[in-house]
């Protein structure tokens, strides 16, 4: 325990990785390549621990391209803490430990190389409680782009707009961008969240809970905002709402105490589960 | 073992939630409670009763300090009346500035007595003598009596009878009094000529000074160049000869001049005197001031208080000098602890790796708060003065050693010290406002794929802004009213120079320096007069009172302002 305080948080993550397993350039290429680059992510025996605690069993999950794909589960079953190993942002989290590869694009996002920025800004997060800096609109939506180096007027002026179109909020605050935008509603507020990740133009956008602060309205409008979305990206979405689950994915993951234990298209996890633990769960029966 | 579990659990659930035995109702508040003085113990009345006295305490003595420093200090600039009061021993003229009740003893019944500032030094030796007031024949208060402030041995108190110039009488009696300010005015074009003729005399004098030092230094060190040096000191006063003769001509004319006008007073006994006109700084009759008078009298004082230096050994006059060295020296700590501080914090509280040694040295900053200042003046003298002071002027400033230049007390060190001193404080503040800063915001900007660098420059420090300033605010109150260090680190009690004036290069950072609160200190304890000095304690505290507050307040604005910009209108 001594020696893991002393160790730096990043280190920390990679070096079981380094001594897990074989490197994945070494991995044979007739295994990984046809069906790594069908999926958008791809997990492998991936183990998560804070601190001596183990918070994910080995997973191994592959999600599909330009899908959405709902994680479902009760409470500290562990999916949001898979959903935040695909854009490592665990790594904040200190006394943590991954083991086990995640492949974004077929490429293993804990090498010791990659770039956390570029990994980032490819893999966008929206957050449980929208988070929109203290600063205005504008500002906010071209705080990505700004941070790599984009600095053109007009480029910046057409990426806020795109983004806000896409997030479907564009007529709501065209004329107000300068404003701050702690004076939007929540709703607005998670919606702004949404745009700002768009306008980094990602591939993959996860959704940490989108919706579980807002009311029925708002949610119905980030639920329709999804839909639009996943004709361009890839999206994972972690939802405690059954519903919003079968409403908005094409596919659902059920976890329960840090494993997989089903993952199917979501028709079939809502209406013939293969699991008992899954119809249970979808059921109401327990969580 | 569940089942017992559940059995245990029975048994004391009620013990603990259980309503009181049947019969008895719970406690209520109120004329009908079976016990009130249980009832009233139970609410905890009397803790509360104490916490609310503690307050009313501390509220009392902070408005009896503030009260005091306000009455006295407000007061010593008013123009207060004169009182003549004749004894056995003779008359004497001046305003009554306390009075009590010495009380019996010895078989002596108590007796009441008067403190008058009877003023005159020159002619009385002290200007304050109490008088017992059964020895009292005869007390008024005159119509025409004048207060003079001079330039030299304080007030005078008595009647004009002329003004002179040299055996010329130019004005006598009834319009003396009308004649006088014109006449203080005509001394000004002389007193004006002889301080010209006394810069230009220095202009003229600089190069033969510079000389006589690098001659001074080559005697020392370079022998050979001396004769030679001796040769430049001699034909440059040659040269300037001449020159210096004109002006000492006009200097002597003028202060001839001065010298012959004079304006005759005399004192309650009678005893004439001849004051020099230009020796007079303000002449006035309060017995015969209306109140707007009185007004306009108090307006040009508290001018002359706030924008001019002290006389008499800082019992009379302004204390500018103090104020420009405290507002000084707190904008230069103020721009060393700042930048200082919040790297510091930013280093411990974003990057340093957590651990033994960040614990150690987050307890050795919260510490270094609670090292008493005087510790931290002796460090300064040390360590700034000695220190890096010898160093600079070894290196830089050879030539005029064995003066220093650096090497004593200034304005820069007294600063770098304070900056130490508050140092902890903007550390502490910095993080704390490191640390509210929402995590959603960090996270949310490095999942924009920010650099940490990025998050921290752009999220981080804007939202952190409000604590960073609260942080300076204490720095600002806390360097402003500190004394201690800065005895030993380049205040003095006057200071001829102020630190920023036209000769190049502008500031002088190395100059010792006049501080608010060493003044107080200086002119309360220090004063060869310490009745005369009362009132100018009391009136500098309530400037240092004034400036701290004003200092503050200027900070929570520009921090509350911050906030409302970061924190944002959410409702």
């Amino acid at each position: 325990m001594n020696l893991e305080d002393a160790m730096p948080t990043e280190r920390d993550v990679t070096q079981p990785v380094t001594r897990s397993g074989p490197e994945p350039v070494s991995t044979p290429p007739a295994d990984v390549a046809p069906e790594g680059s069908n999926w958008a992510i791809e997990t492998r025996a991936l183990r998560f621990y804070y601190g001596a605690s183990l918070a994910l069993k080995g997973i191994d999950i592959q999600i599909p391209r330009n899908q959405v794909t709902a994680f479902i589960g009760p409470s500290g079953c562990g999916k949001s803490t898979l959903l935040r190993c695909f854009n490592r942002m665990n790594d904040l989290i200190e006394h943590s430990r991954v083991d086990g590869e995640v492949l974004v694009d077929g490429e293993n996002i804990y090498r010791p190389d990659i770039q956390m920025e570029s990994l980032r800004k490819r893999v966008g997060m929206v957050f449980q409680k929208s988070n929109p800096f203290p600063m205005s609109i504008y500002e906010n939506l071209t705080f990505g782009p700004r941070m790599r180096g984009i600095r053109d007027r007009s480029s910046l002026d057409q990426i806020v707009e795109h983004a806000l179109r896409r997030a479907d909020l564009w007529r709501e605050v065209k004329d107000r961008l300068k404003d701050s935008a702690l004076q939007l509603s929540g709703g607005q507020q998670q919606r702004l969240c949404i745009a700002r990740t768009l306008a980094n133009e990602p591939e993959i956008v996860l959704m940490d809970e989108p919706a579980s602060a807002l009311d029925p309205i708002s949610t119905g409008k980030i639920e329709e905002t999804i839909h639009e979305l996943k004709q361009e990206y890839t999206i994972v979405i972690v939802t405690h709402n059954m519903q919003q689950a079968a409403r908005c994915s094409d596919r659902t993951a059920f976890f329960y105490l840090g494993d997989l234990i089903e993952f199917d298209l979501t028709e079939r996890i809502f209406s013939g589960p293969s699991r008992k633990e899954t119809e249970d769960y979808v059921t109401g029966k327990f969580g | 073992m569940a089942s017992s579990s559940t059995q245990t659990a029975a048994v004391t659930t009620p013990a603990v939630t259980a309503p009181p035995p049947s019969g008895r109702r719970p406690p209520v508040r109120g004329p009908h409670a079976s016990s009130s003085w249980q009832e009233f113990r139970r609410q905890g009345i009397p803790a509360v009763w104490s916490t609310a006295a503690m307050v009313l305490v501390i509220l009392l003595l902070l408005g009896g300090m503030v009260a005091l420093i306000l009455s006295k200090g407000l007061v010593h600039l008013w123009p207060a009346s004169l009182t003549q009061v004749r004894t056995e021993s003779g008359a004497f003229l001046g305003p009554v500035v306390q009075r009590e009740t010495r009380p019996a003893q010895d078989g002596e019944a108590a007796r009441d007595r008067i403190l008058v500032k009877i003023g005159n030094r020159d002619l009385n030796g002290l200007d304050f003598r109490w008088f017992d007031v059964r020895d009292i024949r005869e007390r008024t208060q005159p119509k025409d009596a004048i207060v003079l402030e001079r330039r030299e041995h304080g007030n005078f108190h008595g009647y004009l009878s002329a003004i002179r110039d040299g055996e010329q009488v130019v004005a006598d009696r009834a319009q003396a009094w009308d004649k006088l300010g014109s006449a203080m005015h005509a001394v000004r074009a002389d007193v004006n000529g002889i301080e010209r003729v006394d810069g230009q005399l220095e202009k003229l004098h600089g190069p033969v000074v510079r000389l006589q030092r690098k001659l001074e230094i080559a005697r020392r060190r370079a022998p050979a160049d001396v004769a030679r040096l001796e040769h430049e000191v001699e034909t440059e006063t040659a040269r300037i000869a001449p020159q210096v003769a004109v002006l000492e001509q006009e200097r002597e004319t003028r202060g001839a001049a001065l010298a012959q006008r004079v304006a005759v007073f005399t004192d309650a006994e009678g005893h004439e005197k001849n004051i020099r006109l230009d020796t007079i700084v303000r002449a006035y009759r309060p017995n015969a001031m209306g109140v707007f008078a009185k007004i306009r009298h108090y307006t040009a004082k508290l001018r002359e208080f706030v924008f001019t230096g002290p006389r008499e050994s800082n019992t009379e006059g302004g204390i500018f000098p103090a104020l420009f060295g405290t507002l000084f020296m707190v904008l230069l700590m103020t721009l060393a602890v700042v930048p200082m501080g919040v790297i510091a914090a930013l280093y411990l509280h974003e990057y340093a790796r957590q651990g033994f040694l960040l614990r150690a040295v987050g307890l050795a900053v919260s510490n270094l708060a609670g090292v008493p200042s005087i510790v931290f003046g002796m460090f300064g003298l040390a360590f700034f003065v000695y220190g890096v002071g010898g160093f600079i002027d070894r290196t830089f400033f050879a030539a005029t050693l064995p003066n220093p230049t650096f090497g004593t007390g200034g304005l820069l060190w007294a600063s770098m010290t304070l900056a130490l001193l508050t140092l902890p404080v903007v550390i502490v503040a910095t993080e704390e406002g490191l640390s509210s800063v929402p995590r959603a915001n960090r996270e949310g900007a490095l999942a924009l794929g920010a650099t940490q660098w990025q998050t921290l420059r752009h999220v981080v420090l804007p939202n952190a802004m409000p604590g960073i300033l609260t942080g300076v605010i204490l720095a600002v109150s806390r360097g402003a009213g500190e004394v201690a260090p800065l005895m030993l680190t380049g205040v003095v009690k006057l200071a001829p120079d102020l630190a920023v004036d036209g000769g190049f290069p502008f500031v002088h950072l190395e100059r010792k320096f006049m501080h608010l609160g060493f003044h107080i200190y200086d002119v309360s304890m220090q004063s060869p007069n310490v009745e005369a000095a009362k009132p100018m304690v009391y009136t500098t505290t309530l400037l240092l009172l004034i400036l701290v507050v004003a200092l503050n307040a200027s900070a929570i604005v520009l921090r509350n302002r911050m906030r409302r910009r970061y924190r944002g209108a959410t409702l």
